[in-house]
């Protein structure tokens, strides 16, 4: 028999992932960083259809009470999601750096080949100034 | 016949630069000069253009390790051969850059760092002792100064270092990735003085977190892969 917590369950999983489908929708989450929250929000809905699943788990584990693996699960999934963030972030600082210090010699050639005029040989990897 | 290029990281150095600059015009006219302005919110900008330096820089504070690898990059790609480093707050004797590139041009290292320390450690000396003994046994070298920014750089480091130059508080860690990816380095004594003027930016917060930043940096440096300069 189905209880009213477990169709709650079921809706807000179902919610939680046509969520996470119409940011990638509209752009405002990349497929790339999606996958995880798709995985969590099927899993929830697993979770919620076959309840007997955390029960098997918290006796497999040897966990006495069975919503704690719900709990466990959960605090695992968001320090992973925390981790992958922080190495996301850590990436995207490389870029930002290397953009910056891209642009900043991009602008100092500029003004060093405008002061220069026409005798400013220019510069690159292969074509150092004479 | 080596391309020689003097990089000089600053924040906030306007009052320093000048006589910084005219002190490295009077020894070694022979060189070029880049400053990095690393975000300064004083008059540096206008400074520089007065100077008449070769300089780069960005809108906010990045870190002198960023601005490091930054004029590094430029100077590579400008053609540059070695690299001098030196500090824009006038610690640094301009006169000892000949000795640091005599040694460097000896041909059997790729970088040499002026060593403020060499002889003995002047004031308390336990933290600069105890951060040397760290760096040294990480990098299976002994180091007599593991935060001086006085360095000549040839160019089997310029190419690494352009590229790989850690961030933040950088010069402890510097010494590990030489050692990391087996380039040689040696020390040459200098001589130290006071700041010309203002204010170091090192505080307490900045050093706590530079010396957590050095523990961590003694665990995963060498267990990085080497890098091919």
């Amino acid at each position: 028999m189905t209880s009213r917590i477990q169709i709650v369950a079921i809706l807000g999983s179902v919610i939680f992932l046509l969520l996470v489908l119409e940011l990638v929708r509209r752009r405002r989450l990349a497929e790339e960083y999606s996958a995880l929250w798709i995985v969590a929000a099927l899993m929830l809905l697993v979770a919620s259809i076959r309840r007997d699943l955390i029960d098997r788990t918290a006796a497999w584990l040897g966990i006495y009470y069975g919503p704690a693996v719900l709990l466990l699960g959960l605090v695992v999934a968001v320090s992973a999601v925390l981790l992958w963030m922080s190495v996301v972030l850590s990436r995207q600082q490389s870029q930002i750096d290397h953009l910056i210090e891209e642009s900043a010699i991009l602008s100092a050639e500029l003004r060093e080949q405008r002061q220069s005029g026409a005798d400013y040989v220019g510069a690159g990897p292969k074509r150092p100034r004479a | 016949m080596r391309r020689t290029l003097t990089l000089i990281p600053a924040h906030n150095e306007a009052a320093n630069l000048p006589a910084v600059v005219a002190e490295i015009r009077e020894r070694r006219p022979d060189l070029d000069i880049l400053v990095v302005d690393d975000g300064s919110t004083d008059d540096t900008s206008q400074v520089l253009d007065r100077l008449g330096v070769r300089w780069l820089g960005w809108p906010q504070r990045r870190g002198v390790g960023c601005a490091v690898r930054a004029g590094l990059r430029y100077g590579a790609r400008l053609g540059f051969d070695v690299i001098v480093r030196l500090d824009a707050d006038g610690q640094h004797d301009a006169g000892a850059i000949s000795r640091l590139l005599a040694r460097l041009h000896e041909d059997d290292v790729d970088a040499v760092m002026g060593s403020r320390y060499a002889d003995s450690y002047p004031g308390p000396a336990m933290v600069k002792r105890a951060l040397a003994s760290v760096v040294s046994m990480a990098s299976r070298r002994r180091v007599t100064d593991a935060t001086s920014g006085f360095w000549a750089l040839g160019p089997r480091a310029v190419a690494l270092l352009a590229a790989h130059h850690p961030r933040g508080y950088p010069e402890p860690e510097l010494h590990l990735l030489l050692s990391r990816n087996g380039l040689r380095v040696a020390e040459v004594p200098v001589r130290s003085r006071a700041r010309l003027s203002g204010r170091s930016t090192l505080t307490l917060l900045r050093l706590l977190a530079a010396g957590a930043r050095v523990l961590l940096a003694v665990v995963i440096v060498p267990l990085r892969e080497r890098v091919e300069p």
